[in-house]
């Protein structure tokens, strides 16, 4: 499985910088997003500049197929990143607020909280806890 | 958590006078609706906010594009990405609850993250702000499967804030949000351009460059997705303006390849030189303009 995604992986970053080069060479006109970078405009370009944020895409595009996204429609969603968000997305993938409003979450919020009130002694709500002395 | 006030910050302050020209009150009734379906309150919020717009999507077709479900939700970025990807551009706001307001009373619904739960058992929950009452002291928002969901201002605020006050507007391209920072729009339009037609991001550069003249970013951006549109002339007197305000030597170099690509070699020249006498950053890429123009003159020689 480990192979797989690593030769998915190489394929993804392959394509994206091949992509890129060829847009380089055909475009005369400095772009907008590299001039802005330059700029010191925020949110657009990779902090650690045009290399890795072709590799973040590609690591982004993986992240995105590895939890449940559809292969099909990953490119597309990159895509629309600037370099900024998808070097912030590559990092904080599993960190970053993914708001969904879950009602299960709720239940399991309700239920952790009371644990803790239980533990530090504000509660008894369950038989089973035993609080702090 | 450490000290958190009972009424924050923000309130306080609206609580204690009202801002200038604010009016009491503002719901934008009109706003579309979508009942959110599990975990997808990202998508719901956002096609709510294109709906506004008159762009219409269903939050399904939302879903497959921005909604992760390993995560169980929508990243922050995907949402803007989102919005961009339907031809609006999606602007970041300044992280108060005024310019909240604000944009409702001129007729924008704003886009927020809130953390419903504690910082260390958040729960996150995207949702539209369409009304607010100073005198009752709550917002109205469209959340979850509620169409008038009403909130304390002091609760927004608090939920809110665990975002780090995350909220955004989705507009048509040319128009600007009142309260959007310079640098928020410029940000907005540079990521819009990458996937909007060059039609709908001129608008835009159009709009942000004529209340922000002095902003090289919006020149370069405007003056490319002129090219773009191949209207290489206007790009051409764009460009020479930006590079002469700001001593450009990209305004320049791009000049040039405009001037070139319409076979004028002489003014391509002397904004290549112009470029190199500048120097800085940009030396290779004027040098390889250079090169271009040179070599273009030697096949008209031959």
């Amino acid at each position: 499985m480990k192979q797989i995604q690593r030769l998915i992986a190489c394929v993804l970053a392959g394509s994206v910088s091949f992509a890129g080069f060829m847009t380089s060479a055909q475009a005369a006109l400095i772009s907008t997003e590299t001039v802005a970078a330059s700029q010191g405009v925020p949110g657009v370009a990779d902090a650690r500049g045009k290399v890795y944020a072709a590799l973040d895409r590609a690591e982004v595009m993986q992240a995105l197929v590895a939890r449940g996204v559809d292969p099909d429609h990953v490119r597309a969603r990159v895509a629309a990143l600037t370099d900024a968000e998808a070097a912030i997305v590559a990092a904080q993938i599993e960190s970053a607020p993914a708001g969904g409003n879950d009602v299960l979450g709720v239940v399991l919020f309700v239920f952790v909280l009371l644990l803790i009130t239980d533990i530090l002694g504000f509660t008894k709500i369950f038989p089973f806890t035993r609080s702090v002395r | 958590m450490g000290c958190v006030a009972f009424v924050p910050a923000q309130t306080a302050g609206l609580r204690e006078r009202v801002p200038a020209g604010l009016p009491v009150r503002s719901e934008l009734a009109e706003t579309p609706f979508f009942p959110q379906t599990e975990f997808h309150c990202g998508p719901a919020a956002l096609a709510s906010a294109l709906g506004a717009v008159g762009v219409e999507v269903s939050p399904e077709t939302l879903g497959a594009q921005i909604f992760v479900p390993a995560r169980r939700g929508t990243l922050q970025a995907e949402m803007l990405a989102g919005a961009r990807r339907h031809g609006a551009v999606a602007v970041l706001l300044p992280g108060e609850l005024e310019a909240l307001l604000r944009e409702i009373a001129a007729g924008r619904p704003v886009v927020i993250l809130q953390n419903l739960g504690l910082s260390f058992l958040p729960l996150w929950h995207y949702a539209v702000i369409v009304g607010y009452d100073l005198e009752r002291g709550d917002v109205v928002l469209r959340s979850g499967t509620t169409r008038r969901a009403l909130m304390s201002l002091r609760t927004f605020e608090h939920t809110w804030a665990r975002s780090e006050h995350w909220a955004f507007v989705a507009v048509q391209p040319g128009q600007l949000p009142h309260t959007a920072s310079e640098a928020a729009v410029t940000q907005a339009l540079v990521a819009f351009e990458r996937v909007a037609t060059p039609a709908q991001a001129l608008r835009g550069y159009e709009a942000a460059s004529t209340r922000w003249p002095a902003n090289l970013s919006l020149a370069i951006g405007r003056g490319n997705t002129l090219h773009a549109n191949g209207a290489k002339e206007a790009a051409m007197q764009v460009f020479e303006a930006a590079a002469r305000q700001h001593r450009s030597a990209a305004a320049w170099i791009n000049l040039g390849s405009v001037a070139l690509e319409l076979g004028q070699h002489e003014r391509a020249d002397a904004a290549a030189r112009d470029a190199l006498a500048i120097g800085g950053e940009w030396t290779g890429q004027a040098h390889a303009l250079r090169e271009r123009v040179l070599a273009a003159a030697r096949a008209v020689v031959r």
